[in-house]
């Protein structure tokens, strides 16, 4: 019960803090300015002519994909925005003093807030997700073909966050915390795309330096998993290997069990450290 | 008398912790009796805030060892009976202090059927009620002082950790504070009173502690920590050189006006120093011992 009981309090905290109010008047205005650009591009007139319609559709796809990347990231930074001040900055002001003194396991304060986290991203990934994919539909025609899986993976980045961020909140500052995690995903998703250009150039080292930066951080391998489901057979028939913001083929299975198990690992391994350490 | 082991709330011995190559607490080793209202003392840096989170379960002893409510330290069943008002307190400042009592009445494990009831009388007895429903990032620092307090007493704790209580509370405050310590005891809750004001914890204590350097150096009741009467001060008539003699013989004298002070007689010398006044024909219109207060006590342990 203290897990709920944490939880709540998490959510109930985003709530009051008008983080969601913020969060979702800055989505509308992202759906709003996008939607522009969409409707631009269904309605541009070439020598007095519109785009063929399976032209607008192969270009909305490919915009589409660059959106979900601004998404992802905004989802990734704010998974460590919201972690690491969840746990290390309550550690820090002394919040958490009084709670840890009451009959509860350290263990349930780490995961009611995971929960809480999760929970608040997710909802924020799937509404603007399918707010954003409503509005490029409404203004070119285009629908993506597995909206709901992609925006699942996209919360997997977020929980990737969540997760490695609360790691080093359960020993660090919160500052110290927050920056270790966007720098460690700043690198996985560079070593990513150095990894892409190894894969066409053939240079192996720079394929096996991303498979080890996806070991260590899955967060590229979800985001990778995500576009894959956004993308139409015919985009992906086209590509040639991997692009920054395009996928020709998804992570390998085992990758991706690695990249769940990963999470469970890097949580339990959060929950250990923060029981076993002095206030 | 120490008490047996059944009636002790916190029963610790040899109580260590240490980071690094700092030893922030030496060697503690406390007995305290259940319904007991002890004073812990010490200068800043002594260890004392460390030795709270020991006792507390909050940081893992690097030496020694003990049982607080009859469980090993940390143990989550102890933590359903205790209270604790950190010294540096921060509560959810986006929670009213009626919703910050709800929650850690959640946690504390009070029974829904109670919880209202309960959180109304805290309010009332911190005097927050009128207050209630505002949020707590409102609040001037002595009233969140007191959103502290209230939580700290949630749930009928059997021991409360009370650590600078009144640090940002105004004189009114602090009388109430003193007025609860009291009510506690005499409902037979433990109070574990740290503070550097000495006079409260003078006004308020059976027994103190006075730590230094990670080390107890003075414990026992407060009455014999202060000392016994260091001294009697007396108005007299005219004095001869017999009469000096004799007040000497019992002290060093110093003389201001009609008064004499005569310093380092003990308690149970007085009656008889008067007889001898008054056998040697001295006039003798006032007599007042002089007792040493916990501050006097204090200073002459660290500065000793």
């Amino acid at each position: 019960m203290t897990v709920l009981s944490i939880a709540s309090l998490t959510l109930h905290e985003m709530i009051r803090r008008r983080l969601i109010l913020v969060a979702a008047i800055l989505t509308v205005l992202v759906a709003l300015l996008t939607g522009f650009a969409f409707h631009a591009l269904a309605t541009k007139l070439y020598h007095g002519q519109p785009l063929p319609h399976v032209q607008v559709l192969g270009i909305a796809a490919q915009l589409l994909t660059l959106v979900a990347y601004m998404f992802s990231l905004i989802f990734a930074l704010g998974g460590a925005f919201v972690a690491a001040p969840a746990l290390a900055g309550d550690v820090d002001t002394g919040l958490l003093l009084p709670v840890l003194t009451r009959p509860v396991r350290r263990v349930d304060i780490v995961l009611g807030k995971f929960l809480g986290l999760c929970a608040f991203l997710s909802v924020y990934a799937f509404a603007c997700g399918l707010l954003e994919f409503a509005v490029v539909r409404a203004t070119t025609g285009y629908w993506p073909p597995h909206p709901f899986v992609a925006l699942g993976y996209l919360c997997g980045v977020a929980i990737v966050m969540v997760s490695v961020t609360m790691l080093f909140a359960s020993r660090l500052s919160m500052v110290a915390s927050g920056v270790a995690a966007v720098v460690l995903y700043g690198v996985a998703w560079i070593v990513g795309v150095a990894s892409d250009i190894g894969a066409s150039a053939h240079i192996q080292a720079m394929v096996d330096a991303g498979t080890i930066s996806q070991l260590i951080l899955p967060s590229d391998a979800f985001w990778r998993t995500a576009v894959y489901h956004l993308e139409p057979a015919a985009l992906i028939a086209r590509l040639h290997g991997n692009a920054p913001f395009m996928v020709a083929a998804p992570p390998p299975l085992p990758m991706l069990l690695w990249s769940f198990g990963w999470i469970v690992v890097v949580v339990a391994a959060a929950c250990w450290s923060f029981a076993t350490r002095d206030f | 008398m120490q008490p047996a082991c059944a009636d002790l709330a916190i029963d610790v011995a040899h109580l260590a912790k240490s980071y690094g190559r700092i030893d922030a607490v030496s060697d503690v080793s406390l007995q305290i009796a259940r319904g007991e209202t002890f004073g812990f003392l010490g200068p800043n840096g002594a260890g004392k805030t460390t030795s709270v989170k020991m006792l507390l379960g909050l940081a893992r002893p690097t030496g020694g060892g003990g049982t607080l409510l009859g469980r090993p330290l940390g143990d989550r069943r102890a933590r359903a009976k205790v209270g604790y008002l950190p010294e540096l307190f921060r509560y959810h400042d986006w929670m009213t202090a009626r919703e910050e009592l709800a929650f850690h009445a959640g946690l504390a494990g009070v029974p829904h059927a109670d919880r209202a009831r309960e959180i109304d009388g805290i309010l009332d007895l911190v005097g927050l009620t009128r207050r209630a429903n505002d949020r707590i990032g409102t609040y001037s620092k002595g009233m969140q002082q007191r959103v502290g307090i209230g939580v700290a007493l949630l749930g009928s704790p059997e021991i409360v950790f009370l650590d600078e209580p009144t640090s940002a509370l105004d004189p009114v405050g602090r009388r109430d504070v003193r007025e609860m310590v009291r009510a506690l005891k005499a409902r037979g809750t433990s109070v574990f009173l740290n503070s550097h004001l000495l006079s409260e914890v003078e006004q308020t204590c059976d027994r103190v502690a006075i730590v230094d350097r990670g080390r107890i150096v003075a414990a026992g009741p407060l009455a014999e920590v202060v000392g016994g009467a260091t001294g009697v001060r007396l108005r007299l008539g005219a004095l001869d050189e017999a009469a000096f003699a004799v007040l000497r013989r019992y002290g060093s004298v110093a003389a201001s006006g009609e008064w004499q002070t005569v310093a380092g007689v003990a308690r149970e010398a007085v009656p008889a120093l008067v007889r001898e006044l008054a056998a040697g024909g001295v006039e003798i219109y006032a007599v007042e011992p002089l007792t040493a207060t916990l501050e006097q006590r204090f200073m002459e342990v660290m500065d000793a």
